[in-house]
């Protein structure tokens, strides 16, 4: 494969997401078209973004990476992914969407009438999206240096350019189509050239399987996954999915309750669908891209399997495509994440005006372009694993206490939201640094989410026992609002009279 | 959002003039001020429910809404224990019969079939279900919101 056919599949991403994106700006006209494109977006369009933004670097590069390296206990990963709509749907969706807040600290404002909750929920949301947008960007900066040659970072500044200049241009109105385009092109940007890879290996009668083979663990690189791991993996990604910024951000955009439940039902058909795709990928990397697994880039399996098949001008063809594909992933994730963060960060630094907006934008991208320049890339799947450990740890207990029970506190919440932060973050760190030196404690402290998320759960409710006397007053009209039903009709108002 | 459809988009940020210093012109839609941050601005714009003026302030209301409340949770719950254990189903029955993994579908082991594609139709239909279910919960409160409403007529949402 030559540098030239991955520079321009990057070229023609970069340029059709800042086209949309221009196009979007002529329709996107008031402040509140800029915020949540007025609430106006169809659940097919919405749905579709909201897979868009969803699809990161993680699903589209290293479910299939993961595969590779340690076989049947990577399937928990899109299961995860998956499965955490499944819970935003059952728990979240449709109170949220009611509760009109726009930005997880409106929710949280709203909900316990306090100004310090807001700020703590602001900051952790901050960090949770700078956290999640450093994987994207070393996803770009391996897709570049793995398929140009270029050096890494020119991927990781690419992205945040276009970026930068999509969301400042356009605002959510726009980034809804950017959005659903990208979910489309991922889809078939890994679907066609895995079909044309199938149809080759079955036409020439080369192993598919290997008469199953493959599936044997005996190709795993990785040690297998013990049962806790698995158990803390899936708590994380389960319940990490109900506090991601960029997926709740979404919800504004439904015109009520029930659209809201619809566009995440729809939304699961699209997750489902998608990941079909990787697992294939990394099944047939296991046959084709084996030394990949061993070299330490499992990640770049789903780049590189295409032209591993096909030779020439077809290799290079279905090469550009997965290129495209994966490009549009880490744009799409992070387009979505920088607006939520700067809703968030506008709101609260610089009063909500559309040119604190863009301030806000350009902070929200620049300060994770920094952190992902300076550090090294992981398995992308487990370093965003490690983000959904954290929203879940702390984001969670608020969004489903908040939801549905009325004896939370804004002192519960804090108190649940910092002691999930601090365990789940020394615990992450502590892993990373001291490593091996831990010993059996190494796996309960790198995978925290199984023992840290009951642990903010039980603080939160506990403090805000022993606070009752703070319970809002507001608490019924609020817990009515997130509730009630819309009426469609007009309510028959001469009833009765 | 406090915005209003077709409000001039030049700076939304200025703040609105005060009242009284000059009348808003008749073929230009009313100046909004956006307020931030947005917890001070009016929340959830858009189609207010005759249920939920009754929910917020009548005490029939409030019981209302805790039922209602308490059913979709329990729905809620019901839904995520079931998807839960055919979950959990899956490795258990990797532990107890590790014989599974001799089955196989055109080569592939029945577990990576179950985890890599069989698991998500459960997925679907479980949120298929609820979304139904919710909707029910939320038609009968309406239901018995309008009942109610008709009962006692002098009851907001009611007659005037």
């Amino acid at each position: 494969m030559s540098p030239a056919v991955g520079l321009a599949a990057l070229a023609a991403v970069c340029a059709a997401t800042v086209l949309i994106g221009v196009y979007g700006l002529r329709i996107s006209r008031t402040t509140g078209d800029f915020y949540v494109a007025s609430r106006t977006v169809r659940p097919w369009w919405n749905a579709s973004a909201i897979g868009g933004e969803y699809l990161s670097a993680a699903s589209f590069l290293g479910v299939a990476g993961l595969i590779l390296v340690s076989g049947i206990d990577a399937l928990w990963f899109p299961i995860g992914y998956t499965a955490g709509y499944l819970m935003l749907l059952l728990f979240v969706a449709a109170p949220l969407r009611r509760s009109g807040a726009y930005t997880i600290p409106d929710f949280a404002a709203a909900r316990l009438d306090s100004r310090p909750a807001r700020t703590v929920t602001s900051l952790l949301v901050v960090i949770v999206g700078w956290l999640y947008i450093v994987p994207q960007l070393h996803g770009a900066a391996l897709t570049v240096r793995i398929t140009t040659g270029l050096p890494g970072w020119v991927g990781a500044a690419a992205v945040v350019v276009v970026v930068v200049l999509s969301v400042v241009t356009g605002g959510m109105r726009s980034i809804t189509f950017v959005q659903a385009f990208q979910y489309w092109l991922k889809l078939t940007a890994l679907a066609v050239p895995v079909i044309f890879v199938l149809l080759a290996l079955g036409s020439t009668s080369q192993p598919i399987t290997d008469g199953g083979a493959v599936f044997h663990s005996d190709l795993d690189v990785s040690d297998e996954a013990s049962l806790y791991r698995n158990i803390s993996l899936i708590t994380a990604l389960l319940f990490g999915t109900l506090g991601l910024p960029h997926v709740l951000v979404r919800f504004y955009t439904n015109p009520d309750g029930p659209s809201a439940r619809r566009t995440t039902v729809i939304v699961l058909g699209l997750l489902s669908l998608f990941y079909i795709f990787p697992t294939l990928y990394g099944v047939l990397g296991r046959i084709y891209t084996p030394d990949l697994a061993t070299g330490g880039q499992a990640d770049a399996t789903v780049l590189l399997l295409p032209a591993r098949i096909f030779d020439g001008a077809a290799g290079d063809l279905l090469s550009a495509l997965v290129i495209a594909g994966a490009f549009a992933a880490f744009l799409s994730t992070t387009s979505g994440l920088v607006v939520s963060l700067a809703g968030v960060v506008s709101q609260d630094l610089f009063r909500g005006s559309v040119r604190g907006f863009r301030w806000a934008a350009v902070l929200s991208a620049v300060v994770p372009l920094a952190v992902a320049l300076a550090t090294d890339s992981l398995a992308l799947a487990g370093s965003v694993g490690t983000v959904f450990a954290f929203t879940a740890s702390t984001i969670c207990p608020l969004l489903l206490l908040g939801i549905w029970w009325r004896g939370l506190t804004d002192a519960g919440a804090i108190a649940g939201m910092v002691t999930g932060a601090v365990l789940c973050g020394a615990a992450v760190m502590l892993a990373a640094f001291a490593g091996s030196a831990l010993g059996r404690f190494e796996e309960l402290l790198a995978q925290p989410a199984a023992w840290s998320v009951p642990v903010a759960f039980v603080v939160t409710i506990a403090v805000s026992k022993l606070t009752a006397s703070r319970r809002p007053l507001t608490v019924a009209r609020v817990m009515a609002r997130l509730h009630s039903p819309e009426h469609h009709h007009p309510a028959p108002r001469t009833v009765g009279r | 959002m406090t915005g209003q459809p077709g409000r001039p988009k030049d700076q939304p940020d200025r703040p609105a003039p005060p009242a009284g210093v000059r009348e808003p012109r008749a073929d230009r839609p009313e100046r909004v001020r956006v307020t931030a941050p947005r917890s001070k601005a009016p929340l959830a714009p858009g189609r207010y429910s005759v249920s939920r003026e009754l929910a917020e302030q009548s005490e029939v209301g409030e019981i209302f809404i805790r039922s209602l409340i308490r059913s979709q949770l329990r729905l809620a719950l019901v839904v995520a224990g079931g998807f839960g254990v055919i979950l959990a189903g899956v490795p258990v029955l990797m532990l107890l019969f590790p014989r599974i993994n001799d089955i196989t579908v055109f080569t592939v082991p029945l577990p990576w079939l179950l985890l890599g594609v069989g698991i998500y139709p459960v997925i679907l239909v479980s949120a298929g279900l609820y979304n139904r279910a919710a909707a029910r919960n939320e038609r009968r409160f309406r239901q018995l919101v309008d009942d109610e409403r008709i009962a006692r007529p002098g009851w907001p949402g009611g007659a005037e």
